[in-house]
């Protein structure tokens, strides 16, 4: 299933540098076109989007590095629901935007229209940003979060990469996002509001009792809260809200645990902790090249056995 | 055993039908692994729900705490006689038991139980199904986090930018249809047009005469000074403008209205754009004030927006333009935007405005970080900062008038210690305090020259003060008068005249009390010494 093939190049930011004032935005999307933002005269038309919809010829036919505004791109979908890479000159992973039109992070946005004239917007996962992208780049084998899933998310920061699971698990699916910094709780919630499926919790993850009236059970819980006791905030989040047979996704820094001792070695104590608890890992893989010392670890909790008898 | 349970739509009390099972705390993930069995574990006794998203953040965040709201305190209270209570917060339990006296219980078995119930409440609970659950769950959340985050309201800079957006539009449309009324009316009576220059009061004259002839009755005095009003009665009576019926009169009169009550809002409007700044950003509002700071904040689209920008940039916000174009020509950049027109540029001289525009947008970024991103309400930093500018533009204009004292380049060189320099007073700091023979009384002296001196004395004296000093500068023509002065703070050369000029020349300087004088004194008069009373002297040879 191939999205029609008439790439256009919607790139930057939309709306022109023309418009201000819109209130008490995120602040990422249209307020950022100030003088010294861009060369003379550079406040024009921001948007090369309503310009370059040309009808599709050869691929690469421009002479563009990048998916710069006007070039003509493929989207595919990826093997994990959700995902999708679109191919120009040159390939990045995208998520189709559950809010067309704003940038979470002032990440690229790429619009494509369909067939039937419908537009579809997506928007660039950066896997240097985002641990989840360098873990699907890296090539993992099964990604839980997928459309209609619920997601509790530990360790959500300012929501970039919450804003990203968000769109994979679409409407029918919610992300309960954890964060105990006000700063980037602001941004959170900020983010939150414009992404009803997203439930913005400032609260320390160590203490999940305390968000017990938010959160149901939950599909999978993904944990990007370098800690040194990661594991076990993981493993008492997951004793409250992650289902019997449910999966679980986590980012370690070596050197967050113990940066005495060797990446490897960090890696298999923490796994080994994990097992301690119920978890049972399937994969790990390092983030190599997006990130040094960390590695991702996926598995399922309470798995049921299968030889056992009802 | 009853186990409370909270959700986003209220309590709910459960009973476990099957106490015996909870000793097997690894197969009770079982139990619940489909709805009926686990209706058969336990079942709905009591739901609380919350009435609104207020009593629930509330009921919540009392929770959070640890201790039990009022309403869950009934709800309990109604429910769980003679029971133990399986809560998921041991200090909760602990709160419940002092203040309840229910038995509260907290363990692993417990927390399984909550596990269990947690997969499969909505089964349980045959009144919330997961469409209701899902939009109550990301209200409270949202309640809770910006209850967290000490979200105010009245600290949103929206209103602002819509304040001083309307403020614009409503002064065009208030121009708009005053030069309207103006052009109507003057059909009927042109001359009024020129009598009363300011919209307003036009307004309010047209509304209250009508037609012109009404004018020599009526009293204006509220709305208009005397002159103008005996011009405007003049001039109705000669008026050349033709007569108009009263129907027309009426819409005129209703297009008066209109633009007095547009006036009087917009006084509203420019009061609560005021308020509303002092309240979400009084630093900036000290520094700038509220019409500048607020167009500020409209052109950067918000206040986080605008705290990301560095002081050069806030210099020339609003001239964007005349920026890029001089960018592009390569010629000389604007030096301010719309911080030309706050209070403190506008009171400095036009050579200044550049360099004071530039502290202030320095000092005004700091202000708008301290507003946006700090914890304080008051604007005491923004008025030390503006005390600062104050007395930088004072400095400035200073510099004009003069040195200063105790500016540097008015000192003298300091020069380096040599023990063996032999000029000067050698390798002294302080040249050596030698008798000064002039200071010695000599009788007899009956020259003109003391004469005069004399008569100079009480005048001298009835101005000294601790701080001045009155000096003569007398001179002779004696070579070693002529020394240069030594280092000291803040002195001046004197210079050496002549005799014959001496007499004429009564210098009287005064100097504060950081500046010092030396010069040559003669060895005449018993009057001299007495200047040389004071705290900061230095003898010259």
């Amino acid at each position: 299933m191939r999205p029609p093939l008439r790439g256009g190049g919607g790139g930057g930011r939309g709306e022109g540098g023309a418009w201000r004032g819109r209130g008490s935005d995120r602040g990422r999307g249209p307020g950022g076109r100030r003088p010294g933002g861009r060369g003379p005269g550079g406040r024009g038309p921001g948007g090369r989007g309503p310009g370059g919809r040309d009808p599709r010829s050869k691929p690469g036919g421009r002479a563009k590095v990048g998916l710069n505004g006007g070039s003509k791109v493929i989207v595919e979908p990826h093997r994990h629901a959700g995902v999708f890479i679109v191919k120009g000159k040159e390939e990045a992973l995208v998520t189709k935007n559950l809010v067309p039109g704003e940038s979470v992070y002032n990440e690229k946005r790429i619009s494509v229209e369909n067939e039937d004239g419908t537009k579809v917007e997506y928007r660039v996962w950066n896997p240097f940003r985002s641990k989840l992208a360098a873990a699907i780049f890296g090539g993992i084998d099964n990604n839980w979060i997928k459309p209609g899933a619920k997601v509790l998310y530990l360790g959500a920061a300012s929501g970039t990469s919450v804003s990203h699971v968000s769109d994979i698990v679409g409407p029918e699916g919610c992300v309960y996002a954890v964060e105990f910094s006000s700063r980037s709780g602001r941004d959170l919630v900020n983010m939150a509001s414009k992404r009803t499926n997203v439930v913005p919790i400032i609260e320390d993850a160590r203490h999940p009792s305390k968000y017990r009236m938010l959160v149901p059970m939950v599909d999978v819980i993904f944990s990007d809260v370098a800690q040194p006791d990661q594991a076990r905030i993981m493993a008492l989040n997951a004793s409250f809200y992650l289902k019997t047979g449910g999966h679980f996704m986590i980012s370690i820094k070596a050197s967050c645990i113990d940066s005495t001792v060797a990446e490897e070695a960090v890696f298999a104590n923490e796994v080994k902790k994990l097992q301690a608890e119920g978890f049972k890992p399937a994969e790990q893989l390092t983030l190599e090249p997006f990130e040094r010392g960390h590695a991702c670890v996926v598995g399922g909790y309470r798995m049921p056995k299968k030889q056992k008898a009802t | 055993m009853l186990v409370l349970f909270e959700t986003p739509g209220g309590f709910a009390l459960f009973k476990v039908l099957d106490e015996g099972r909870l000793s097997n705390v690894e197969d009770l993930g079982k139990e619940f692994a489909s709805p009926d069995s686990a209706r058969k574990m336990v079942k709905l006794k009591a739901f609380d729900k919350f009435d609104n998203t207020s009593e629930a953040l509330e009921a919540v965040a009392k929770l959070l705490e640890g201790a039990p709201s009022k309403g869950l305190r009934k709800f309990l209270k109604a429910n769980c006689e003679g029971e133990t209570l399986a809560v998921a917060d041991s200090k909760l339990g602990n709160v419940i038991k002092e203040k309840l006296k229910i038995d509260c219980v907290h363990n692993n078995a417990v927390m399984e139980l909550l596990r269990g119930v947690r997969s499969q409440f909505t089964e349980l609970i045959s009144g919330l199904g997961d469409q209701d659950l899902a939009p109550m769950s990301l209200g409270l959340s949202h309640s809770l986090a910006r209850y967290k985050l000490k979200f105010s309201s009245d600290k949103v800079d929206t209103m602002i930018i819509q304040a001083i957006g309307l403020l614009d539009d409503l002064d065009k449309e208030l121009n708009t249809y005053a030069m309207r009324v103006r052009e109507w009316y003057g059909w009927h009576f042109p001359e009024l047009a020129k009598i009363i220059q300011d919209n307003i009061l036009y307004a309010k004259s047209v509304k209250l005469m009508g037609n012109r002839i009404n004018a020599a009755k009526l009293d204006f005095s509220e709305i208009l000074a005397d002159e103008v009003e005996a011009e405007l009665k003049e001039a109705a009576v000669i008026s050349m403008g033709t007569e108009v019926s009263d129907l027309d009169l009426l819409h005129i009169r209703e297009l008066c209205d209109q633009v007095l009550s547009l006036a009087e809002y917009r006084a509203q409007l420019y009061d609560y754009l005021k308020s509303r700044m002092n309240t979400v950003a009084p630093n900036l509002t000290a520094l700038v004030g509220e019409l500048v700071g607020a167009r500020l904040i409209s052109h950067g689209g918000s206040l986080l927006n605008l705290a990301k920008q560095p002081g050069s940039t806030v210099q020339i916000l609003g001239a964007e333009k005349a920026l890029f174009r001089a960018l592009k020509t390569k010629h000389a950049t604007p030096k301010y935007g719309l911080i030309y027109h706050a209070s403190v540029v506008g009171q400095a001289a036009p050579k200044h405005k550049g360099k004071i525009s530039r502290s202030l947008a320095a000092k005004a970024v700091l202000a708008i970080r301290c507003d946006a991103l700090g914890d304080g309400e008051d604007n005491t930093m923004g008025i030390e900062n503006r005390a600062k500018l104050e007395a930088r533009l004072r400095n400035l204009e200073g510099k004009d008038l003069g040195r200063l004292s105790g500016s540097a380049k008015g000192k003298p060189k300091i020069e380096v210690y040599d023990k063996d320099k032999k000029k000067g007073s050698g390798g002294l700091f302080t040249p050596a305090k030698t008798y000064n023979s002039a200071a010695d009384s000599l009788l007899g002296q009956t020259s003109s020259k003391s004469v005069a001196e004399d008569s100079v004395e009480p005048s001298k004296k009835s101005k000294k003060k601790e701080k001045r000093k009155n000096k003569e500068v007398e001179v002779e023509d004696e070579p070693e008068k002529e020394e240069e002065s030594k280092k000291k703070k803040k002195r001046k050369k004197a210079e050496t005249e002549t005799e014959a000029v001496e007499v004429a020349k009564e210098e009287k300087k005064k100097k504060k009390k950081k500046r010092k004088h030396e010069e040559e004194e003669t060895s005449e008069t018993p009057a001299k010494k007495k200047d040389k009373k004071d705290k900061k002297k230095k003898i010259k040879d």
